[in-house]
């Protein structure tokens, strides 16, 4: 007991030390400030549950961030005060997130990160708006998240409308550039909330971007069996076709496709859950080479976004994926935000984040601002094509690593 | 347009078959028990993990891993069968629908804990081998799992037929009390009927694996159908299970390609209420004497 107190009244005595040294007389300032040394961030993620894989690769990014901002000195304008993860499991059910949130907010996070699933952030950004809590949205892509005047809500990454209008339009103008033309489209979707959204931007800028959807597929997840759509979408003859889908009816429809002669130029993923993921690229190498995908990267002109690909890929031993950059690039949002703060105060917090204008990022983008809603307006996915077992990046122009194969000759009929 | 037209057909059929290959199992249980096996996907699933498994880690081909999960997933059966099942005899039907409710929530989570939600494939060489029939494609994997489901059907058949297990199996299937009294042991009958109604779906999923992938909530895809198809067989009926599995693949292969948006679905069902209304017994049920 006497040894704890010891102890204690010479960590406060150093840290007055410390304190004084820099704001000379100001004894008590510089204790707060001793106390601020910490600042807590908590996530949101279904790490355990049927959507595990993808968070532990949003979660090493997160890691990965945290780590390297308490390796070089902390947040500076709270004298060097650590990050520390608090970590929150939903399970991807809509009742654990509004309590792991609620919990994490007890806990005195200055902010939460997460939640994945659209379904889950609609009732967690209840409880962040009711507590004055930044809510940094991860790997949620639904248009109206952001809607009914939320104060404390952003989202860095790009909504349906943008996923879906820039990824085709990046493949429209990869095309044209290329020399053939995209005309006429096909979309397949899952039916479900994401995939109707999609579905539904392809649908209505069609006239717009100059290109006609010949035929639009909605389909069951679940379905085991898809030979009898993509003959249906074989016979309108398209130039492309766009598949927004989760892992398993995504594989099923890439090899059927194959297997079927679709006769399309390309196949194009659209936030597509497979067709830039890993392990699905490693688990299928033939069957990926030259696959399309439009969803979240690193920039790889950018050398420090190189630096982080590669520190990612020497530390979890595999390619840091969209998730992994979102969760890499969120914690560097919000430590901007904490650095002009100076101030673990949620409102301080969340003003300087609505005040963000981050150009030193790793995002296909320009600098990352959030308009009055919390949406980046600078948002944008970048164009990928599987090549030698790797997803590089073809489009926008200004980004690209990689010359694209276009038209893709396996497709052809 | 023809060609679109005989693709569906030949793809009808080919999901038709593996419906019906999934749901032979499931009838005979409930031929025998007169329980509705929800746990039956559960098992499919994890046979299908023990076919993955098999592959990886001992280079074992997915059809000759039947010889090995067969008899396993019989055990496995049985000891569902005797534990949790033959107690709860007694109680109400719709604990006994809980029980395997339950026992289905137990082994996806289960395989959660044990193998997290990815999708795992299994590559063999011969996983793109198709071939076209006229115009239409035909998968290998798909026609093996098909023609997979039509010798089951025909060996379940001649086995109730031709053995005295079966036909003891028969015997319980339509006279329980009657069954007891001639002599035959009714709880052992109980509990070889599950087990060979799992070692059924172990085999489904060993043939299943080859042209899907495997996860702990896979059977999602097959479960629904495959009661369908047993209610469209007639319950207990093994030979109308398989005519209803084709019965529902045509109708959704042929929805999806001629039907707008996700339609297809809706034409099984319209049938499956079709037929409920107006033959409650099954299209090939009722033939037998109660």
């Amino acid at each position: 007991m006497s040894n704890d107190t010891t102890t204690r009244i010479g960590r406060r005595r150093f840290l007055t030390t410390l304190g004084a040294a820099g704001a000379a007389t100001l004894g008590a300032p510089a204790f707060v400030r001793a106390q601020s040394r910490e600042v807590k961030v908590g996530y949101i993620l279904p790490v355990t549950g049927p959507l595990a894989f993808e968070a532990q690769l949003a979660l090493n990014g997160l890691q990965q961030a945290v780590d390297e901002i308490n390796g070089t000195g902390g947040i500076k304008s709270l004298g060097g005060a650590r990050i520390t993860l608090l970590a929150g499991d939903t399970q991807n059910k809509v009742e654990l997130g509004n309590s792991e949130a609620a919990r994490l907010i007890d806990q005195g996070v200055v902010a939460i990160i997460g939640p994945f699933s659209s379904l889950v952030a609609f009732s967690v950004r209840q409880v962040t708006e009711k507590n004055k809590t930044p809510f940094l949205l991860l790997a949620t892509v639904a248009d109206n998240v952001l809607e009914g005047g939320l104060r404390y809500t952003f989202r860095m990454q790009p909504n349906g409308r943008a996923m879906a209008t820039l990824t085709v339009g990046n493949m429209l103008e990869m095309a044209k550039a290329s020399g053939t033309p995209i005309k006429r489209v096909a979309m397949m979707h899952e039916d479900g909330n994401f995939g109707t959204t999609m579905g539904n931007h392809v649908e209505a800028f069609a006239g717009k971007m100059g290109y006609e959807l010949v035929q639009r597929v909605p389909y069951n997840l679940r379905s085991p069996d898809f030979t009898a759509e993509l003959s249906k979408v074989k016979a309108t003859r398209p130039d492309l076709l766009v598949i927004s889908g989760y892992y398993g009816d995504s594989k099923i429809i890439a090899e059927t496709a194959a297997k079927l002669h679709i006769g399309v130029h390309a196949l194009v993923g659209l936030a597509n859950a497979a067709y830039s993921n890993p392990r699905f690229i490693a688990e299928n190498r033939e069957l990926t080479d030259q696959l399309f995908d439009g969803n979240y990267w690193h920039n790889p002109q950018s050398p420090r976004a190189r630096a982080v690909f590669e520190a990612y890929q020497k530390r979890f031993n595999s390619v840091m994926s969209n998730h992994g950059v979102q969760g890499y690039q969120v914690v560097f949002v919000l430590k901007d935000a904490l650095e002009r703060a100076a101030s673990p105060d949620r409102e301080k917090v969340r003003d300087a984040i609505s005040k963000t204008n981050l150009t030193d990022h790793i995002l296909t983008q320009d600098a990352i601002r959030f308009d009055d809603a919390g949406e980046n307006v600078n948002a944008s996915p970048a164009l990928l094509q599987v090549q030698g077992g790797k997803p590089l990046v073809v489009g926008p122009a200004r980004f690209v690593e990689a010359k694209p194969v276009f038209p893709v000759p396996k497709w052809k009929g | 347009m023809t060609w679109l037209f005989s693709q569906a057909v030949v793809s009808g059929l080919l999901l038709g078959g593996v419906y019906g290959l999934v749901a032979s199992g499931l009838s005979l249980i409930f031929g025998v028990l007169r329980i509705i096996n929800f746990a039956h996907g559960a098992v499919m699933m994890l046979a299908m993990y023990a076919t993955y498994w098999l592959f990886v880690l001992a280079g074992v081909d997915p059809y000759l891993s039947v010889v090995v999960t067969a008899p396993l997933f019989f055990v496995l059966g049985v000891v569902i069968q005797k534990i949790v099942i033959e107690p709860n005899r007694a109680a109400a039907e719709h604990n006994q629908l809980l029980l395997t409710l339950g026992l289905a929530l137990f082994f996806e989570n289960l395989a959660l804990v044990l193998w997290q939600g990815d999708f795992r494939t299994v590559k063999v060489a011969y996983s793109g081998a198709s071939f076209m029939l006229g115009d239409a494609l035909v998968e290998v994997t798909r026609l093996v799992a098909s023609g997979g489901a039509v010798l089951m059907a025909v060996g379940l058949f001649a086995f109730l037929r031709l053995t005295d297990v079966g036909k003891a199996l028969r015997a319980l299937a339509e006279e329980p009390e009657g069954a007891a009294l001639v002599g035959i042991n009714v709880s052992r009958i109980r509990a070889a009927s599950f087990g060979l109604g799992s070692a059924c779906v172990a085999v489904a999923g060993a043939l299943i694996t080859p042209f899907f992938y495997v996860a702990p909530d896979v059977a999602e895809s097959f479960n629904i159908m495959a009661f369908v198809v047993v209610v469209l067989g007639g319950m207990g009926n093994f030979v109308g299970a398989l005519a209803g599995g084709f019965i529902v693949g045509l109708a959704e292969s042929l929805g999806a390609a001629f039907l707008p948006g996700s339609l297809k679905q809706l034409v099984v069902f319209v049938i499956f209420v079709l037929v409920l209304l107006f033959r409650p017994q099954g299209i090939f049920g009722g033939s037998r004497e109660r």
